[in-house]
């Protein structure tokens, strides 16, 4: 008895100089951050006195600069990473950056290798450090607090508006309206008003995906319907054909995509019916199947980051763009495939989208239920339904990550 | 629901020839006493060079070739690097008589880098995909057998597949044959039964053992090859096999080295693969990806309780021959 007493007194002990240590350790971070304020304050006179933080009073030289990437995989999986990669590359030419500037970090697994590898970029130096997978943030999270001055931009993620670490960010694109545009050309393209769509995971990032691709559909065709199955994984290249496979048996005669592999667009290719990609363009792959794809470009928020870094502002805490800014799109068209006058319809829906006249989430479009969706919470308690639309990756509505996850009408999901 | 059953079965004898073709060559290897769990890798040898043999022999035909010699070629050249991978297994356990199931696994992982190396690297320098053309590709669809393809449902379910899978049958058919009547195929077995008999008897064990593994690992190739020229249509996509090439080895101890048995398996273990898709039952799809282990499982059960030596495997399977401990 005495010994258990004793254990759970020293336990107890522990825990609490664990506790200072770290109180102390982040005071002194603290004290060491406001004395570089002191610092800039007293060089530059026309420094603004509220500034809080020490690069934003002051730039970084562009020579100065190193940056890092983290990828999921690398760009032999010509889709997801080489879209990044792609990004990265229109960012090195359009900032000038020198080669031994950027260290990418490629085939980083969703573990601890992770952290390994942000600690190992931030040691050799980089400023700015880009995390691109989901699976990635508990580790930005992690490593963050201990390079203040190290900026952590982290892709899809959702944690960095929430916590009080200031160096974190979080940004996505909104490639919804992409997917909505790309979804005018299924509807209009369909004979049998049925579009299948192979999806990776039941995640809100596919689900918003898909709905919008429908939605666009249903926008030229209000007969349409659509038919959605999981493959449970982001790449396993037989099973996205077999999914493709079954949906055509099952009478999809289009076919949108959230998937690693090009498997959907061959599988169309030799069914004879048609497809619309993600990350890359597939017409290399499946000529006479592939219509277009909708694509992010990742070359616009390293830029926008960077120069933030450069100009001594500060990044925003979460950032999605779309297609005002050109960082989503659709690659170029299939001539021979484009049905007629759909290259009319998706301008005139862009056009609508860039003025804001048109929402892709209009919640007077779609029903869930049977009935019109008119409150949306996610788990921080923020109501995305507000004026008539569901408000998806907006920053003042739960940040840059997807949140739409209802399933609505039309839409069938087969398990 | 006829068509559902319908479209069901023709997916699942799509599926499950690649698995065929896996299995077929590891039965032939184990039977020969060597049991290479390097299938995955050749079958990924295989899948590469296939494709590759059929795109460059398109480029040197200056993009008008011949089907038939694009077929011929991708089935030789998918054949033999399959074997040479086997070779590799084959010199290592046989002639230096290293641990089977380490190099078996190591064979695995060379030939997933091997496959996934020369798929990108042909693909880069194509200008960002290995595509074969058209025409290539056409070859590789189902033929539908004049007269024989109109028969009502059995048209359907018999008569529509591509060349591979009646080549699939055939093999097994013929391999059966081969085991069970031939005088060659019965002193393999003995090979793989009991090595230091059939030397005994004056079998070239090393000759046998040889020839066996680096036949069955070219069958293992042609296998990759399906899933690049069939599954994929002809498009090299980057880790294409993605496990069927262990699903190939499970399935040989499902149909206890049986190569006629194999047929009828492959079509089980192609059914539950795609079964989910097509048949949907109130059980979360984690189970349908499951099913073909547990059943394996079941089998092994089942199989070693009932202590049947003919439906087991050949027994000297996973140690080496070496005359000199006889």
């Amino acid at each position: 008895m005495k010994k258990k007493i004793l254990a759970s007194v020293l336990t107890v002990a522990m825990a609490a100089t664990l506790l200072v240590g770290c109180q102390s350790a982040a005071e002194s971070a603290d004290s060491a951050s406001s004395t570089a304020d002191t610092e800039s304050t007293e060089e530059s006179t026309d420094a603004d006195a509220e500034s809080t933080d020490a690069a934003a009073s002051e730039g970084l030289a562009l020579e100065d600069l190193k940056v890092g990437f983290v990828y999921v995989g690398d760009e032999s999986d010509q889709g997801y990473t080489y879209n990044f990669m792609m990004g990265t590359d229109e960012v090195q030419e359009s900032l000038g950056l020198s080669d031994d500037q950027i260290i990418e970090k490629t085939n980083v697994g969703e573990d601890s290798s992770c952290e390994t590898a942000l600690r190992e970029l931030a040691e050799a130096g980089c400023n700015i450090i880009f995390a691109t997978s989901f699976g990635f943030e508990d580790y930005v999270m992690e490593v963050a607090p201990d390079y203040p001055d190290v900026q952590f931009c982290h892709a899809t993620g959702y944690q960095s508006a929430a916590s009080d670490l200031a160096n974190t960010h979080n940004y996505f694109s909104s490639i919804y309206e992409a997917r909505y545009l790309s979804g005018i050309i299924a509807g209009m393209k369909t004979q049998t008003n049925k579009l299948g769509f192979v999806a990776a995971m039941p995640y809100a990032e596919v689900i918003s995906g898909y709905t919008a691709f429908y939605l666009g559909a249903k926008s030229v065709n209000p007969d349409v319907q659509m038919e959605v199955m999981y493959t449970n994984t982001w790449n396993d290249a037989n099973l996205e054909a077999q999914l493709a496979q079954a949906l055509i048996d099952d009478g999809c005669d289009v076919l949108g995509q959230h998937c690693d592999s090009a498997a959907t667009a061959t599988t169309a290719e030799a069914a004879g019916v048609w497809q619309i990609g993600y990350n890359t363009d597939m017409i290399d792959k499946a000529p006479n199947a592939s219509i277009t794809s909708a694509r992010c470009d990742w070359g616009i928020y390293p830029e926008y980051a960077i120069n933030c870094l450069l100009n001594g502002e500060e990044i925003a805490k979460d950032w999605s763009q779309g297609l005002v800014e050109n960082a989503v799109m659709l690659t170029a068209y299939n001539d021979a495939l484009m049905p007629e006058g759909a290259a009319e319809a998706v301008e005139t829906a862009k056009a609508a989208i860039i003025s804001g006249d048109l929402h892709v989430f209009d919640t007077s479009t779609f029903t869930v239920g049977g009935a019109e969706l008119t409150t949306f919470t996610n788990d921080f308690g923020v109501e995305f339904v507000k004026d008539g639309y569901f408000h998806e990756q907006e920053a003042d509505f739960g940040g840059s990550s997807p949140a739409f996850s209802s399933i609505i009408d039309g839409i069938t999901v087969k398990e | 629901m006829l068509s559902i059953i319908l479209k069901l079965i023709v997916a699942a004898v799509l599926a499950g020839t690649p698995l065929l073709f896996g299995a077929l060559g590891e039965i032939l290897t184990e039977k020969s006493g060597n049991t290479n769990l390097g299938v995955e890798g050749m079958m990924y040898m295989g899948a590469v060079s296939g494709i590759a043999g059929a795109f460059f022999y398109g480029k040197a035909a200056g993009g008008a070739p011949v089907g038939v010699v694009a077929v011929l070629i991708a089935l030789v050249v998918s054949f033999l690097i399959g074997a040479l991978g086997a070779l590799i297994y084959a010199f290592l356990t046989i002639t230096l008589r290293a641990n089977q199931n380490v190099t078996g696994l190591t064979l695995t992982i060379f030939g997933t880098g091997f496959g996934n190396f020369f798929g990108d690297f042909i693909a880069k320098n194509a200008g960002g995909s290995l595509v074969v053309t058209d025409g290539v590709k056409a070859m590789f669809k189902g033929i539908a057998i004049p007269g024989l393809s109109k028969i009502p449902v059995l048209g359907t379910l018999l008569f529509n597949y591509n060349w591979m899978v009646y080549f699939a049958v055939i093999v097994a058919v013929v391999m059966a044959w081969f085991f069970k009547r031939s005088r060659v195929g019965l002193n393999l077995r003995a090979v793989g039964e009991d090595p230091a008999t059939a030397d005994a008897a004056g079998i070239n064990v090393t000759r046998y053992k040889y020839v066996a593994t680096v036949v069955g690992g070219g069958i293992c190739g042609i296998g990759g090859m399906y899933i690049s020229m069939v599954s994929q249509n002809g498009v090299w996509v980057f880790d294409c096999v993605s496990g069927y090439g262990w699903l190939a080895v499970a399935l040989v101890i499902f149909a206890t080295w049986d190569c006629n048995r194999a047929i009828l398996v492959a079509l089980v273990f192609g059914a539950l693969k795609i079964m989910r898709l097509y048949v949907a039952l109130p059980i979360p799809s984690q189970f349908y990806d499951m099913a073909p282990y547990i059943v394996t499982i079941i089998v092994l059960v089942i199989t070693s309780m009932r202590e049947s030596r003919e439906h087991a495997q050949p027994k000297s399977c996973g140690t080496n021959y070496f005359r000199e401990e006889r």
